[in-house]
């Protein structure tokens, strides 16, 4: 009776168990993602997109096999996983649908943390503890076992062979990383067994300015004690089939993903990609679109272009609560033929499959197309990405440039500011430009030569019957006023500074209102010109406005200079006064004043060709500006060349003590006063309110 | 002599930084950063389990063997076989014509007969069933009739279990008509309560009242209260069938063998979380800025269920009363132990820091000062017989709700929804400006092109309508932006286009207070610490929202409601208050959820006779007063432990309130997406500007990233074709029955007879002599039951 129920329990379980199989297969892809998707703007900002990859299957075992803490994961081009079950000692090859085809390596393998599997089915195994690399053939048998390398430039017995990580070119030709070994990657040719070739893409240690100074201030024993700056290992890599080498690096900023061609030279510019990698990556595969994906730890996950800009990051940790498609121990990260992404977790030892979006696709097929320069024939998935996200930065800049081989130059001007491509702007703008000067030409010299007659005519006609003469008397009415002859002093001071300052410091020419004018205006001019400047000039992001910390940062630094000035004047028998300071400072703004105009107009104007116009009249503003303001301080004060030039640095050093000091009292203040808010909120509370 | 000055300047700074470097303050900074150690430490306990106990701290660890059970350290093993209590020490104390419930008294421990069948609904866990695997603590947790987390030292933020089996107690079982009443009393911390449970035809109930609760003891309170936490309980994969959890729409998790993958299940507040406590978990974000993980979905409907398939046996549990403070629990088996179990957890009582000044350095944890006041009630609806699955369920809660007046029936006829934005703002310069998307003329012409193109009637909620934008909140009066033509022009718009069947309804949200746009005003809720609530986001323009208090919500609401009716304007779509409930502190009262939910709902029942009301994505007790719901989820928030997603709100809702999706345009998969919607009954929904969206780049509907008009208006046109045909021969009719067959093919039946068939596989089906192609539906007209 009672076998017959556990037969019948038995029979049961069979069945539920084909019921559970066969429901595998048609797993369906949920539609809504608990993580967000976002992209980045010319402007380096993230902004939400579409959903780019959809959480579609969890692959929890192979047949009836579970993993075991697994560290790394190799998707064959045929689409069988290899899997690196590290907590089991083996390699387990399985399909996507979770069926299991083999095991390898039971017996041999000791902590297998590395898998890589090449066209022709060879697989190769990096273990750590067991310090070597093994090359196994489709069945499973041992082919070759590459140790420890004997040649000295290895390392000698100081440099372990632990190795975690393996890819394998075309000529068999494995790169290897190995754990506690900073020069590199391995490179191992199977050659007599394996001949290592040398180190390959050697990260380099950083060194910054403060790391210099302390260098050098520092004992031997403080030394010792710095953290040490050795270069960071490559946490991981892959392999294109070009045979390009990438690799990511935690911590390595703008260098965290590199693409490294077989010389081990980086192919990606880093110049421009701040900020657009994770702190710590732990994976990267190659896509099918010369695009590269990396996987953080966190479960994070990147997709970039083949320039290492970045196109959308998507994922997320899990933090407890269990939701299909965030991770919490990310250690490989894999594309498949239909650039499903393949995430292995070695915490949760299961392996998340994403499918690509509609939208995803078609961007790809874009991307793809623009980046081999086939402009024109993007357009058109180009155009259905836009339609489904409108601020898509690379579909516009590439949508920009179609344009712009199309001739059409409106457009590619408006979607080249709607991604921030000042290049594809620059040169649609100068189209524009040439279009304009070609239709205008004529009129704009025949109004040229009209103006100059009319001006001579004027001219002429004054001079024999004095037309001008009423209007001549009210300006110089006008310039008896004090105000206005004050004014109208600050250029000659510009136009004369010697003579200029001689006035301030003896002629009573230092006032109060004609200076606070020309600040004023020049308060007026820097905001327009920060935020009304023609686009390639624009250096602060559209749609930001920072006002009062403009106007109060000038403030600041005025009033700080004029006062510390001032104070290290009277103690150095300077003849300045705080009001013959002011003015000197502020008078000495008006060559901005005066030609920041001039570049404001021309920025609108100008392309990159002609940018060196703009920086001409920058450089001249800003000499004008530092030389006026130094013969100030020279002349007022009545001092000798070096005199004036003590007297500056000790203007600069107070201004730095000052400021100092300020932020001491600050600091101090808030402790005391939280220290008596934190008694006061204790009091009431034990009073009970 | 300038030297001499500057070296004194020097030796001055020097000296000053010296006694800065001097942590001369920081002994109060490290007395009290214990508490915030401390704070964190039971914060991460706090997500755990409930069942949390003395000496039980380091039974976090289990193993999980070969067969998929998880053990415990310190497990109590199994008892001998002579020592077991069994059915033979139960007695029969109510019967219906269906059931009989047996009681076994010292722990409240009941099992619900099928008369018919003889099978079993235990309520508790028996010794028979019992594995030997768990702890003393989760042992006693799990064999209990009722089990009571108790604050002794608010200050150590522990909770103990009180149940009885474990605890000091007495216990006075009064038998009634139809079942027993039961009066507890827990001696070390001087708790009681009094729990009566019915069984009344073919429903269970059991209620705690809020006058039976006892606190003797200073300092010592109830924290939460669980009735019944194993009610219908099964052990790994013994029995087949499922549990139904409110998570989206609706999702299954299944009695089968989870091999120990799930260290928790599903656990949340209903009505989602309280913003007037702080949130235990901190929340993770990329770049110190990106918001990557979305939130889970809310609960919207106070069910949990459980059907046990081969038994032909379960139930469907409404948390009837204290549903606003109440939590609902799902766990699968793995979770700490090897049971499948879902029950209702109520809070009555939490503990919280409280700062004592403006940086956080000092607090000090407090538990509330008054418990939350609510009698707690589960109905237990029984279902056996055919009606153990969740089509039963849905039509068993429909008329639960229908015949207790939560739900009355709507006009159901359908309609595309198509909602604009009106304005937004972006900085400029000083302030900001306006950045118009849809003015008043651009829809009049939009609604003539979608005429034209054969959309018979609509539904469109007007966002950004008035005056200062989508984001100038609260508004309190009927002045429509200038920037999208002003009020008369909109007063005619909405008037004329409702004699096409075009309904326009003003989008107001009633619970923001956005402090830039309206910065004199005082009435934003406080938390339990009396901190302002203030809901960060990372935007462009506005970053900080505050919560209006309720009063002031409905002083709003009751304004502006009135201000539409003057111009004659009375459809209204109201979001904020139709989905969140939350306990405040205002001018020197504490306020809990149960005070807040009611004014709501108050607030609403005031408007509901005059106005035409649709509500953006409302909890269950705010039905009553919607016309639409707006925002049904149509998918859950994809928990691992999920094995099944089924559209259970909408089988409870077709027929009687449409329903509208979630906005189209920003799914990535659109074809499943219209699957998802005939499959439910839901009708589509979508956002769009007549302007390009890229225009709100620097606005805070930055995310509104593809809603222009133009690239849209061959989709609203074809959607509306489609789901219309589906719809009108729907009808009014109620689902029936809707099942997921093998091939992959979901077939819904309707009361009128329809069957409706869902094909999300790659290849074409047939069922029923019905052919559905790939990816796509059909349907059969068929003769009413």
């Amino acid at each position: 009776m009672k076998r017959n129920k556990k037969f019948l329990k038995l029979a049961a379980l069979f069945l539920i168990a084909m019921v559970l199989t066969s429901g595998i297969g048609a797993a369906t892809v949920s539609a809504e993602t608990p993580y967000r998707t976002y992209t980045v703007d010319g402007n380096s900002r993230m902004e939400e997109t579409q959903t780019a990859y959809l959480a579609h299957a969890t692959l929890i075992k192979f047949g009836n096999e579970f993993l075991s803490a697994p560290s790394d994961l190799c998707v064959a081009e045929d689409g069988k996983l290899y899997i690196a079950d590290t907590g089991n000692s083996r390699i387990v090859v399985g399909t996507a649908e979770g069926e299991l085809l083999k095991v390898i390596g039971k017996g041999t393998l000791k902590s297998p943390r590395g898998v890589f599997v090449t066209e022709n089915g060879h697989i190769y195994v990096a273990d750590r503890d067991a310090e070597a690399v093994f090359e196994f053939d489709a069945d499973g048998n041992v082919l070759n076992t590459y140790n420890k390398p004997d040649n000295p430039l290895y390392g000698g017995d100081r440099v372990p062979f632990m190795p975690i990580k393996v890819v394998v070119n075309d000529a068999g030709i494995m790169f290897i990383i190995c754990e506690s070994n900073t020069n590199g990657i391995v490179e191992i040719s199977p050659a007599e067994g394996g001949t290592f070739l040398g180190y390959f893409g050697t990260n380099f240690a950083s060194t910054d300015l403060q790391t210099i100074i302390y260098r050098a201030i520092l004992t031997d024993e403080q030394r010792a004690k710095m953290a040490s700056n050795i270069p960071a290992t490559p946490d991981n890599l892959a392999i294109d089939e070009k045979g390009l080498i990438y690799t990511v690096t935690r911590g390595d900023e703008a260098s965290t993903l590199k693409r490294l061609n077989i010389a081990g030279i980086n192919l990606i510019n880093g110049a421009n990609l701040q900020d657009v990698y994770d702190l710590s990556p732990a994976a990267v595969a190659v896509g099918n679109h010369d695009n590269v994906y990396v996987a953080s730890a966190a479960g994070y996950i990147y997709e970039y272009n083949n320039q290492g800009e970045p196109i959308y990051v998507f994922g997320g940790r899990d933090d407890g609560t269990q939701r299909v498609g965030l991770s919490t121990q990310v250690t490989s990260i894999q594309v498949g033929s239909n650039d499903e992404i393949y995430i292995l977790d070695s915490d949760k030892a299961q392996i998340q499959v994403y499918e690509p979006s509609e939208f995803t696709q078609k961007l790809h097929t874009a991307l793809y197309l623009y980046s081999k320069g086939r402009y024109t024939e993007s357009r058109e998935p180009l155009t259905e990405v836009l339609k489904m996200n409108s601020m898509f930065d690379y579909a516009n800049r590439a949508m920009g440039r179609a344009y712009f081989q199309e001739e059409n130059y409106d457009a590619a001007v408006k979607y080249a500011k709607l991604s921030k491509d000042k290049t594809g702007y620059s040169d649609a703008f100068w189209e524009i430009r040439n279009i304009w000067l070609k239709q205008n030409i004529v009129a704009a010299i025949l109004i040229i030569i009209f103006l100059f007659i009319a001006f001579k005519v004027i001219k002429v006609l004054d001079r024999k019957k004095g037309i001008l003469n009423g209007i001549r008397a009210g300006t110089a009415k006008i310039k008896e006023n004090k105000l206005v002859s004050n004014l109208l002093y600050s250029g000659y001071f510009m136009k004369h500074p010697f003579d200029g300052s001689y006035g301030i410091a003896r002629e009573g020419r230092a006032s109060w209102n004609a200076p606070s004018i020309i600040l004023v205006i020049f308060m007026v001019e820097y905001v327009i010109n920060k935020y009304l400047c023609g686009f390639l000039q624009k250096t602060v992001r559209e749609g930001k406005y920072e006002i009062f910390s403009d106007v109060g940062t000038i403030l600041v630094v005025i009033v700080g200079l004029t006062a510390c000035n001032y104070l290290v004047c009277t103690i150095n028998e300077g003849e300045g006064t705080v009001k013959k300071i002011y003015t000197y400072f502020c008078y000495s703004l008006l060559p901005y004043v005066v030609l920041t105009p001039v570049s404001f107009v021309l920025s609108h104007v100008v392309t990159t060709n002609e940018q060196f116009l703009i920086t001409l009249v920058q450089i001249i503003i800003y000499a004008w500006v530092i030389i006026l303001g130094i013969l100030g301080i020279k002349e007022v004060n009545n001092y000798t060349g070096k005199e004036t030039f003590k007297v500056i640095c000790l203007t600069a050093f107070t201004i730095l003590i000052v400021a100092l000091l300020i932020f001491i009292i600050y600091v101090l203040w808030a402790q005391v006063f939280e220290f008596i808010s934190a008694i006061y909120g204790e009091v009431v509370y034990r009073l009970g309110y | 002599m300038a030297i001499k000055n500057w070296k004194k300047m020097v030796a001055l700074l020097a000296a000053v930084s010296v006694t800065a470097g001097v942590p001369g303050v920081s002994y109060y900074a490290s007395a009290t950063s214990v508490d915030d150690a401390a704070a964190g430490d039971a914060g991460a306990g706090d997500a755990g389990t409930e069942a949390e106990g003395e000496g039980e701290k380091e039974e976090e660890k289990q193993e999980v063997m070969d067969n998929g059970e998880v053990v415990m350290k310190n497990a109590v093993g199994k008892k001998d076989k002579s020592e077991w209590i069994t059915m033979k020490d139960y007695e029969v104390v109510a019967e219906s014509d269906t059931y009989k419930m047996y009681l076994y008294e010292p722990t409240l421990s009941i099992m619900l007969e099928n008369k018919e069948t003889g099978k079993i609904l235990e309520s508790t866990l028996s010794d028979e069933k019992d594995d030997g695997l768990s702890n003393v603590a989760w042992n006693s947790y799990m064999k209990s009739g009722i089990v009571v987390n108790a604050i002794a030292d608010a200050r150590s933020r522990n909770t103990y279990q009180l149940d009885l089996v474990n605890s000091e107690h007495t216990l006075d079982v009064t038998k009634t008509d139809n079942g027993f009443s039961a009066k507890v009393y827990f001696k070390e911390y001087q708790l009681g309560l009094t729990m009566n449970v019915s069984l009344e035809n073919d429903e269970l109930v059991v209620c705690i009242p809020d006058d039976s609760f006892v606190e003797d003891k200073e300092g010592a309170y109830i924290s939460t209260v669980i009735p019944y936490p194993l009610m219908g309980y099964s052990f790994l994969d013994e029995k087949e069938g499922y549990m139904l959890i409110p998570d989206g729409n609706g999702a299954l998790i299944n009695l089968d063998n989870k091999e120990g993958r799930y260290v928790t299940g599903f656990s949340q507040m209903v009505y989602g979380s309280d913003v007037g406590f702080d949130d235990s978990v901190v929340k993770e974000y990329l770049w110190d800025m990106l918001d990557m993980v979305k939130e889970s979905n809310k609960v919207l409907a106070p069910i949990f269920g459980m059907v046990h398939t081969d038994d032909q046996l379960g139930y469907l549990a409404v948390i009837e009363q204290g549903d606003k403070r109440a939590r609902i629990e799902a766990q699968p088996n793995g979770a700490m132990v090897n049971y499948n179990r879902c029950y209702a957890s109520f809070l009555l009582r939490d503990v919280f820091v409280q700062p004592l000044n403006n940086s956080n350095s000092g607090t000090m944890i407090k538990a509330e000062d008054d418990r939350t006041h609510s009698d707690l009630q589960v109905r237990y609806l029984l279902l056996s017989g055919e009606d153990a699955n969740y089509s039963a369920m849905a039509t068993r809660y429909r008329n639960y709700l229908l015949d207790n007046n939560m739900l009355t029936i709507k006009d159901n006829s359908y309609n595309t929804r198509v909602d604009f934005l009106g304005t937004e703002r972006e900085d400029f310069l000083l302030s900001t400006r306006a950045v118009t998307m849809t003015t008043t003329e651009n829809i009049e012409e939009m609604f003539a092109e979608l005429k034209e193109n054969g959309v018979s009637s609509l539904l469109s909620i007007y966002k950004g309508w008035q005056k200062g934008g989508l984001y100038d909140l609260p508004i309190t009066k009927y002045k429509a932006d200038s920037h999208i033509g002003g009020t008369s022009k909109l007063t005619d718009l909405i008037k004329e286009s409702a004699e096409d069947n075009y309904n326009i309804y003003l989008y107001g949200d009633a619970l923001r207070l956005n402090p830039s746009t309206n910065g004199l005003n005082f009435n934003m809720a406080k938390k339990v610490n009396k901190r302002t609530y203030e809901e960060e986001i990372w935007a462009e323009v506005y970053n900080t929202f505050y919560y209006l208090v309720p009063e002031k919500s409905g002083d709003a609401i009751k304004d502006l409601a009135d201000s539409y009716l003057d111009k004659g304007v009375a459809n209204m779509a109201v979001a904020g208050i139709s989905n969140n409930v939350f306990s405040y502190s205002f001018k020197n009262s504490f306020y809990s959820r149960p005070d807040t939910a009611k004014r709501y709902s108050e607030m609403l029942d005031s408007i509901d006779k005059d106005t035409n009301l649709v509500l953006e994505q409302p909890v269950a007790y705010l039905w009553k007063n919607a016309d639409a719901f707006l925002d049904m989820p149509l998918g859950s928030s994809d928990y691992m432990y999920i094995d099944e997603e089924i559209p259970f709100l909408s089988m409870v809702l077709k027929g009687v309130m449409p329903m509208y999706s979630d906005y189209v345009n920003f799914e990535a998969n659109k074809q499943e997406f219209i699957l998802q919607m005939v499959e439910s009954g839901v009708y589509p929904s979508f956002y769009l500007t007549y302007e390009n969206s890229a225009d709100l780049i620097n606005t805070n509907s930055s995310d509104l990233y593809s809603t222009e008009y133009s690239t849209y208006k061959d989709a609203v046109a074809q959607y509306d074709k489609e789901l219309r045909e589906v719809n009108e021969v729907v009808k009014d009719a109620f689902i029936t029955k809707h099942e997921k067959l093998g091939s992959g093919v979901v077939v819904v039946t309707y009361s009128n007879g329809v069957r409706i068939y869902v094909n999300y596989t790659n290849k074409a089906k047939t069922v029923d002599g019905v052919t559905v192609e790939a990816m796509s539906y059909s349907y059969k007209v068929g003769e009413a039951e």
